[in-house]
C-alpha cells in the first residue's frame, strides 16, 4: 500500500468499484465492446510498437496492425459464413447428440450411486433427473432459442464496434492522454502524468497477462485432453481458456463442455469423461497456483483475499459481467484512488492549487478594479 | 508513403529546433518529440515545483522567465533566472531523486514539459532520437557542472 492511502481511501476505492459495477451493468452495450477493444488493443500494441521501432510513424503502424486485424476478421467472417450456413443443420444434430451423451453419462452415474446407496434409490433420483432433463431439452428451443437468436442479433453490431475502437485506441491513444493531461491544474500535473502512466501500465499488464494466460491454458488443456485421447483437443482447450475469462462460472461451463464431449465421443467408456474432469481440475489447479500468479497476478498487486471477496461482490452486483470486470476495474480504481488520496492528503499541493486559483482570479479581474 | 512525404517546417518545429536539447534532431524526429511534449502556462508567482518534490519531468522555457531558488527564499536563495530556451529539472529524466531547488514563474510563462516515462518510452521505441537528446542533455549537465566548478574557484568557501 502506498504512502498516504489509509482505510478511508480503501473504503472509497471499494465503494467506487462497486458503484462503477452497478453503473456498467446498466450500460453493458458500451462496456462489453470497450472491454473487448481494450483486449484487442493490448494484443496488437506490441506489434504496433515493433513497427514504430522500425521507423514507421505511429499512425501508419496503427493503420497497419489495426487495419490488418480488421481485414483478417472480415476475411475469416467471409470464409466462415458459407461454411457455417452449410453445417448449421449438422451442428443442431451434434448439439442434441452431445446433450444426449451428457445426460446419459449423468444418468449412468446416478444409477451407479443408486445401486450403492439405498436412500437415493428410494428417492427415484435418476428417474426424476431424467424427466427434468427430458423436459428441459424438449422445451429448450421453444422457451429460449428465439430469445437467444434475438440477443445475438442485437449484440452483433455492438461487438463489431470493438475492433474499430481498438484501432482508434492504437492511433489516437497518446493524443487522448495528452488531451486529458491538459485539463489538469499545474499543481497536480506531474502527479496526473504519473497516474495516467500507472493506469496504462496496470491495464496493459492485466490484459497482456490475460492473453498470455489464455495461450498457456489452451496449450495445457489441449495437451492433457490429447494425452487421454480426446479429439479436437486444441479447439476444446481454446474454448475453455476463453470461457475462463469469466471467473468461476466460465470454468464450470468449460468443464461441463469437456465432459459432454468426452461422454458423447466415448459413450461406452465413462472413464474418459472422468479423465477429462481430472485433466480439467489439474489444469485449473496449475492455473490458480502457477500460471495466474506468473501472468495476471503480477500485474494488479491486489491482495488475494481482496481479489476473491471482490469477485463475489462483482458477481452479486453485476452478474457475469461483474465477475469479468471486477478485477481490472478494482486495479484501475486502486491506482486512481491511491493517487487522489496522495493529492488530497498533501497540504502543500492543495495550497499551491489554491494560490494558482487566486492568481488566475486576480489576473481575470485586473482591469475591473479601481 | 511516409518515407517520401515532405518534411514539415512549422513555426512550432522551428521553435523546438532552436532549443539546445533538440538542436540535433531532424524535422521528422522533432515531430515525434513534439507529440510527447506537454505545453503548460504558468502565471507570475505560480510555483512550478517545490524543492524536495519527486522529480518526474524536464521543463523547457518556451516563453517568460523562471526563477530557480531555495525553497521559499526567492531573494536570498536565488540560484538562477532562466530565459526562453533554457531547460531545468533535467535530472528528473535520469532518476526519481527529489528536486534540488524550487522553480517559480517570474512572469507569465509557457513551458514545454517532457515526462520521464515518455522519455524512457522514447529510449525503447526511437533509440536514435533518445540518444541525440541524451547527448545534448549530457552536454548541458557538463556545462552546468563546469560553471559550478568555475564559480567555486572564483569564490572559494
Amino acid at each position: 500500500m502506498s504512502r498516504g492511502t489509509g482505510p478511508v481511501v480503501w473504503v472509497g476505492i471499494i465503494a467506487t468499484t462497486c458503484l462503477l459495477l452497478v453503473l456498467f451493468k446498466s450500460m453493458l452495450w458500451l462496456v462489453v465492446p470497450f472491454l473487448l477493444a481494450l483486449i484487442i488493443y493490448y494484443f496488437l500494441q506490441p506489434a504496433t510498437q515493433r513497427l514504430v521501432l522500425q521507423g514507421f510513424p505511429r499512425k501508419t503502424a496503427a493503420a497497419v496492425t489495426g487495419g490488418g486485424f480488421i481485414a483478417l476478421l472480415l476475411a475469416c467472417a467471409a470464409l466462415l459464413f458459407p461454411w457455417l450456413t452449410s453445417h448449421a443443420v449438422g451442428w443442431q444434430d451434434s448439439l442434441s447428440r452431445y446433450v444426449e451423451g451428457g445426460s446419459q453419462l449423468l444418468l449412468r452415474t446416478l444409477a451407479g450411486l443408486e445401486a450403492q446407496f439405498a436412500f437415493l434409490e428410494r428417492a427415484d433420483l435418476s428417474r426424476n433427473v431424467s424427466a427434468q432433463i427430458g423436459n428441459f431439452t424438449e422445451t429448450f428451443a421453444q422457451r429460449y432459442l428465439a430469445d437467444l437468436v434475438l440477443t445475438l442479433a442485437a449484440w452483433l453490431p455492438t461487438l463489431l464496434l470493438a475492433p474499430f475502437l481498438a484501432f482508434f485506441f492504437l492511433r489516437d491513444g497518446r493524443r487522448f492522454a495528452k488531451f486529458v493531461a491538459n485539463a489538469v491544474p499545474n499543481a497536480f500535473f506531474e502527479r496526473a502524468l504519473c497516474l495516467m502512466h500507472e493506469m496504462d501500465r496496470t491495464a496493459r499488464a492485466y490484459f497482456q497477462g490475460l492473453i498470455s494466460l489464455t495461450i498457456i491454458d489452451t496449450l495445457a488443456l489441449a495437451l492433457g485432453l490429447w494425452v487421454i485421447g480426446l479429439e479436437g483437443a486444441l479447439l476444446l482447450g481454446l474454448v475453455c481458456a476463453v470461457m475462463a475469462w469469466v471467473p468461476y462460472v466460465g470454468s464450470v461451463l468449460g468443464c461441463l463442455l469437456v465432459v459432454l464431449v468426452a461422454a458423447t465421443d466415448f459413450p461406452a467408456d465413462p472413464w474418459m469423461a472422468y479423465g477429462a474432469i481430472i485433466v480439467f481440475v489439474l489444469v485449473r489447479l496449475l492455473d490458480d497456483f502457477v500460471f495466474m500468479p506468473l501472468t495476471i497476478g503480477r500485474s494488479l498487486r491486489i491482495h488475494p483475499l481482496l481479489s476473491v471477496l471482490m469477485i463475489f461482490v462483482g458477481g452479486a452486483l453485476a452478474g457475469v459481467a461483474g465477475l469479468m470486470l471486477v478485477l481490472p476495474l478494482l486495479g484501475i480504481t486502486m491506482v486512481v484512488g491511491e493517487t487522489i488520496g496522495l493529492v488530497v492528503t498533501d497540504p502543500r499541493l492543495q495550497a499551491r492549487w489554491a494560490h494558482a486559483r487566486r492568481l488566475r482570479a486576480r489576473q481575470a479581474a485586473a482591469d475591473l478594479q479601481g | 508513403m511516409f518515407l517520401f512525404s515532405k518534411s514539415e517546417d512549422s513555426p512550432r518545429l522551428n521553435k523546438l529546433r532552436a532549443l539546445s536539447l533538440f538542436a540535433t534532431l531532424s524535422p521528422r524526429e522533432l515531430k515525434t518529440v513534439d507529440g510527447l511534449l506537454h505545453e503548460r502556462n504558468f502565471l507570475a508567482g505560480e510555483v512550478i515545483f517545490d524543492q524536495g518534490d519527486e522529480g518526474q519531468a524536464l521543463y523547457i522555457v518556451e516563453a517568460g522567465k523562471v526563477l530557480i531558488c531555495r525553497q521559499g527564499q526567492p531573494v536570498e536563495g536565488r540560484i538562477a533566472e532562466l530565459e526562453p530556451g533554457a531547460l531545468f529539472g533535467e535530472l528528473a529524466l535520469l532518476d526519481d531523486s527529489p528536486r534540488a531547488a524550487q522553480a517559480v514563474a517570474l512572469e507569465h510563462s509557457t513551458l514545454d514539459v517532457l515526462f520521464r516515462a515518455d522519455f524512457h518510452g522514447l529510449v525503447e521505441t526511437h533509440a536514435l532520437i533518445a540518444s541525440k537528446i541524451s547527448l545534448q542533455l549530457a552536454r548541458h549537465i557538463g556545462q552546468r557542472l563546469r560553471a559550478t566548478v568555475i564559480t567555486r574557484q572564483v569564490r572559494p568557501e
